[in-house]
């Protein structure tokens, strides 16, 4: 752990990860000391200072009704967070129990669970997530229902395919041999061979669950205002191009740095774990 | 049988249960929205009787599994049933939209294979390198922003604030073409019209473009990891030791190993990018099936709903098919003997 | 940020030449946000309007700049009592070259009121129509309805023997062919129709009025832009009229940068309707502790679009400034938070329990920030809410149910016939409840009474009378909060003429038949 950590802080490219990873990370915790208008996050009405281009108070802009661009990108971070945390922390066990399974029992479990994921899978990602957020209301709750359908699947093929060729190993034949239960030697003995594939697919899809969670509300299927979200705040702003260009190009930006700060990170663990897919 | 015979036929038939489970999985979707359909394709002024009668007609008022039969009946006799929205036959909509979107997919296809892979076999080539950086760098970029914010900074740059491409449509109002296969890059061939070819071409670059850049970006990362890892192969060191030249050896004996595991993840992209045509699509105003979409999914029209997203999906497993086939052609430890991975 | 306002203007000037392949001669193109739903009978909204107006004829046309009706298919009427009897004009023919006849008025005003969809609800006290001979046709009510011949501008003249000779034959209204087709008598021929991108019309060049050499020779109508693309358009040279929807910034952006700014209003209003059947709004002192904490200044600011054009002015009552029984321009509505808050007090229901649902239409991103204005003056009294974004067609179904009615709904209503009953009788009489004009659900025995007095009054002085008793009572038990009288406006190409749009004295006063093409012109 402290060696992938200073392995981590040696590479330029991954120290700028971190950087930005810490970047977004406070700030959406510490939103409330950091963010200039922090009541700009909710339903705010300054039609004095709206729609106003980036200056010395509003450094980002102020938006159609006057709030302050920077203030609510800030809390939208959180709102991308939050996210991205609770659709992963649901997807990933699913998924890995689901792979788990199917790749160590094998048979008919297999047969049909990965045919169950395979459904799944054949939906292109964004389809299946639109499809459910039109049917559901558009709620936070909702939006992360909609992104865990859709992410479990891809745990779950990860997991089988480690699994499947984890079944023929030694340890496992020997573990049988003994008479360990299945679940005993698919949780304890397979399990934790899958968890480094896991936790660094688990940090490169932070970026592209906020990427699908922007998505999403920049379709107008995800969070609602007056909640501060980065994919909302480019669909709203992009109908006012190019005259109010800061109100799209900020938070595109943010979605950006967000993500790229993930993904530095994410590559740098997979090169350091030795996990490929 | 030969074996790729035997794959084909295999892939077939899980595509076929695929596609099954898929239909049966939105249409439960479908079903469960909350909303009368019948109200909402009314409008706002219809009497309770026509929306009874309405009810009646598409069957709403029977049990789902029962209201599955029908439309697997009408599906077998290819009838998707009738938009609400467009008051015209889902099949004759997505005949309509569908070339659209594909001619944007398939040349953000182009664009991701023809400039990823490159990107990626260089990058190898000089590992590293400044090369290697910089390519790495911005592969990673383009693979960090969803497409409708390249969409929307490509749009600023190069159609409003550097105004080379148009910002919206397919083709100039101008320009009348004959549907011939509903891509306009080749109808307006098709017709001789340079001009108007000259014209759809422009159109379609912003978009396609905006579509592809994560494509671009994760191919370039794949291409160099899988290069990089054939470069420390034992043939490639003796190819090395024997004095061949650099160009020769990338594209010899390096490239065409690590193009298998590329194909497979382009081919996943692809599916990728039939789901973000639904954002780049929305951006560029692109009249393609993704925008119809979502305007059926906003207006709850559930016949349209239930094919498009059959459709897309049927897309994405054809290609998946062609990849699979197309690898086990490449791979001779697949074509020979196969015990293939589902 | 001048530097790039300076370079973005020159960009777009280069585009012109750049991207342009050529400049269209004689065509106009325009868009709508909706879909253009072309089936006459089941025309509602504004493109559909804009279609019916100009594919189709009436057989009366609202006079330019006056009260009042003048003849256009029909050459003269008479009424007696509940009887109409309209004589056809001579030689006016449809596109088809048939002949226009009274059977073709029967079957239209038939058709509409079988399918019973878009605005057949004007129909609702026709009780029959019968063709007395080729060109004379009776229509029959079954009582009283002053504004009878204002709604004949909503029975657009269908081409009956077209109609059968195309429909299948198990499409007994020729619904199919209608919604892809026109079989019109009008000015423009349909030659082109997808819902989802444009219609294409051409000039009727057998038209049987004439028609100015310099009326586009083409319209394109085009569905769905985003507002950013037309912004870019129009300053390209290549979008000739913007629609209503765009936000007024984007008006003001391109008004600075040389449009002119077309207007067309004084038929309706912007509402935030109140559903008087949840709690706490089925408490009058709510309601108008809400109506009094509305921030009616700022809603005006909001919607100014330059120093002259603004895209309305001040509400002063129920009924929008220049109709029957409306309130003097010097009774504009103001914000009292005093008042609200003595309002509240007197509300049986706990403040600190309110959750004020307030929706808004997806597709008019302005309501967007009225809800965020809305809610932050319930902020400052001390009422909590929440904001509901709805697609229109989830909306328009929602309101079926008072239980499924949001607290508030955000409307853009016009009267479709500029006539007064057809804005506030399909809003408020009890009978009414439940559609999408409707959403108060307001069941008040005084509105009813003099709702019904003005439909059936038989001279105008008692109309007046009667709305404006109406407009008093309204303002009294506060269905609705009305936010300010409505100006359509739109931003248009310096190519473009309209008087319909521009002169005062040559408005049709009704909403969409600004859009006449006949009358407009287009420089080359």
């Amino acid at each position: 752990m402290k060696r992938t950590l200073v392995i981590l802080l040696r590479n330029p490219l991954s120290l700028i990860g971190v950087i930005l990873v810490a970047l977004v990370v406070l700030s959406a915790i510490f939103a409330d000391f950091i963010a200039p208008f922090p009541e700009h996050r909710g339903s705010v009405v300054d039609f004095v200072n709206f729609n106003k281009a980036p200056n010395a108070t509003n450094i980002m802009g102020t938006d159609l009704v006057g709030r302050d661009l920077f203030s609510r990108i800030i809390y939208a971070f959180r709102i991308s967070l939050v996210l991205g945390v609770v659709v992963l922390a649901i997807a990933t066990p699913i998924g890995t129990l689901v792979g788990l399974f199917a790749g160590y029992v094998g048979g008919k479990t297999e047969f049909i669970l990965m045919r169950l994921t395979d459904v799944f899978l054949s939906i292109p990602p964004l389809v299946l997530a639109i499809a459910m957020m039109g049917v559901l209301e558009p709620t936070l709750m909702n939006a992360m229902l909609a992104v865990t359908a859709m992410w479990w699947p891809w745990y779950a093929r990860l997991v089988y395919n480690i699994a499947r060729s984890e079944r023929e190993e030694g340890y496992v034949l020997a573990a049988e041999v003994i008479g360990a239960s299945t679940p005993h030697i698919a949780l304890r003995e397979i399990l934790p061979n899958c968890l480094p594939a896991i936790l660094t697919k688990m940090t490169l899809d932070m970026g592209f669950v906020i990427i699908i969670a922007s998505s999403l509300s920049f379709l107008g299927l995800g969070v609602q205002p007056p909640t501060p979200d980065l994919g909302s705040m480019v669909a709203e702003g992009a109908r006012y191009l190019p005259d109010s260009w800061w109100l799209t190009v900020f938070p595109g930006l943010a979605i950006l740095i967000a993500v790229f700060g993930f993904n530095l990170v994410g590559d740098a663990l997979r090169e350091i774990l030795g996990a490929d897919q | 049988m030969t074996p790729v015979l035997r794959l084909l036929a295999r892939r077939l038939g899980i595509s076929l249960i695929v596609l099954v489970g898929v239909s049966m999985l939105i249409f439960g979707i479908a079903r469960v929205i909350p909303g009368d359909p019948a109200r909402i394709a009314l409008g706002p002024n219809a009497t309770a009787e026509q929306v009874d009668a309405l009810r009646e007609s598409l069957h709403l008022n029977e049990a789902i599994p029962v209201q599955y039969g029908y439309f697997v009946k009408d599906l077998l006799r290819g009838d998707l049933g009738t938009s609400l929205y467009t008051n015209r036959p889902v099949t004759q909509d997505i005949a309509q939209f569908l070339p659209a979107t594909l001619e944007l997919v398939l040349f953000a296809g182009i664009l991701m294979v023809g400039i990823g892979l490159p990107l990626g076999i260089w990058s190898a080539r000089y590992r590293g390198r400044w090369p290697d950086h910089v390519i790495r760098l911005v592969s990673l970029l383009g693979v960090s922003a969803p497409s409708f914010v390249w969409a929307v900074i490509l749009m600023l740059l190069f159609a409003f604030f550097l105004p080379i491409f148009p910002i919206a449509g397919r083709i100039s109002d101008i320009y009348e073409i004959e549907r011939v296969t509903g891509f306009l890059l080749i109808d307006t061939l098709l017709a001789g019209n340079l001009a108007a070819f000259r014209d759809a071409f422009w159109h379609i670059v912003l978009p396609a473009f905006a579509l592809a850049v994560s494509g671009i970006g994760q191919a370039a990362r794949l291409t160099r990891a899988n290069m990089v890892e054939t470069y420390d192969k034992p043939y490639i060191e003796m190819a090395q030791a024997y004095g061949f030249r650099a160009r020769r050896i990338a594209r010899k004996y390096a490239f065409k190993p690590s193009l298998i595991p590329s194909l497979t993840i382009i081919g996943l992209d692809f599916a990728a990018m039939l789901g973000n045509a639904f954002l780049v699509e929305a951006v560029f105003a692109w009249p393609g099936l993704s925008r119809y979409g979502v305007a059926v999914i906003l207006r709850k029209d559930l016949n349209a709903i239930i094919g498009t997203v059959l459709i897309i999906s049927a897309t994405f497993l054809i290609v998946n098919l062609i990849v699979d086939l197309l690898i086990a052609f490449l791979n001779p430890r697949i074509r020979y003997s196969q015990r293939g991975s589902s | 940020m001048a530097i790039w306002n300076t370079s973005l203007a020159a960009g777009l000037l280069a585009a012109t030449a750049l991207v342009s392949p050529a400049l269209a001669g004689g065509t106009l193109r325009l868009d709508e946000v909706a879909v253009g739903e072309l089936d006459p009978a089941k025309a509602s909204d504004y493109a559909d309007s804009i279609l019916m107006f100009n594919v189709y004829d009436t057989l009366v046309l609202p006079a330019q700049g006056a009260a009042g009706h003048v003849p256009h298919l029909a050459e003269s009427w008479t009424s007696d009592g509940n009887t109409f009897t309209f004589t056809l004009r001579d030689g006016a023919a449809f596109q088809s070259g048939n002949p226009v006849t009274a059977d073709d008025v029967v079957y239209s005003l038939d058709r509409t009121k079988a399918l019973g969809a878009g605005l057949s609800y004007l129909f609702g006290v026709v009780e029959s129509a019968e063709a007395v001979d080729a060109r004379t046709v009776r229509f029959t009510l079954s009582s009283p309805y002053a504004p009878f011949v204002a709604s004949l501008t909503r029975l657009p003249i269908v081409d009956k023997a077209l109609v059968e000779a195309s429909k299948a034959a198990d499409d007994t209204w020729g619904e199919a062919f209608l919604s892809g087709n026109g079989a019109g008598s009008g000015a423009y021929v349909v030659t082109a129709h997808n819902p989802q991108e444009e219609t294409v019309m051409e000039k009727n060049g057998s038209y049987f009025l004439d028609i100015a050499e310099a009326a586009p020779d083409q319209v394109r109508l085009r569905y769905g832009l985003e507002a950013a693309t037309v912004r870019t358009l129009i300053a390209q040279g290549e979008h000739d009229i913007s629609s209503q929807w765009l936000p007024p910034e984007v008006m003001k952006a391109l008004a600075d940068d040389g449009a002119q700014l077309f207007t067309e209003g004084g038929t309706g209003a912007f509402y935030l309707k109140m559903n008087t059947t949840k709690p706490p709004l089925d408490d009058v002192n709510c309601r108008l502790a809400l109506s009094e904490a509305f921030d009616y200044d700022t809603s005006i600011r909001m919607i100014a679009i330059t120093d002259e054009v603004s895209g309305g002015s001040p509400a002063t009552g129920a009924i929008p400034k220049g109709m029957f029984g409306a309130n003097d321009a010097s009774m504009a509505l103001m914000q009292d938070l005093d008042a609200a808050k003595a309002h509240l007090d007197a509300c049986a229901y706990d403040p600190a329990e309110m959750d004020i649902e307030i929706s808004w239409i997806a597709e008019v991103p302005l309501e967007e920030r009225f809800a965020l204005l809305f809610q932050s003056n319930l902020t400052a009294l001390g009422v909590k809410s929440h904001i509901v974004k709805m697609p229109w067609a989830l909306f328009a179904e929602q309101v079926s149910k008072p239980e499924n009615t949001p607290h508030i709904s955000q409307l853009f209503v016009n009267a479709v016939t500029g006539d007064p009953d057809t804005l506030l009788y399909g809003m408020y009489h009890s009978s009414t409840p439940g559609t999408w004009q409707s959403p108060e659900y307001l069941n008040d025995a005084k509105v009813d009474e003099y709702l019904e007095a003005g439909r059936m009054a038989a001279t105008e002085e008692e109309r007046g009378e009667a709305y404006a008793m109406l407009n008093a009572r309204l303002m009294e038990i506060a269905p609705t909060i009305y936010a300010y009288d409505r100006q359509s406006v739109f931003a248009a190409s310096s190519r473009v003429t309209a008087p319909a749009l521009t002169d005062p004295a040559q408005a049709f006063g009704l909403d969409g038949m600004g859009f006449t093409f006949r009358l407009m012109e287009v420089a080359d």
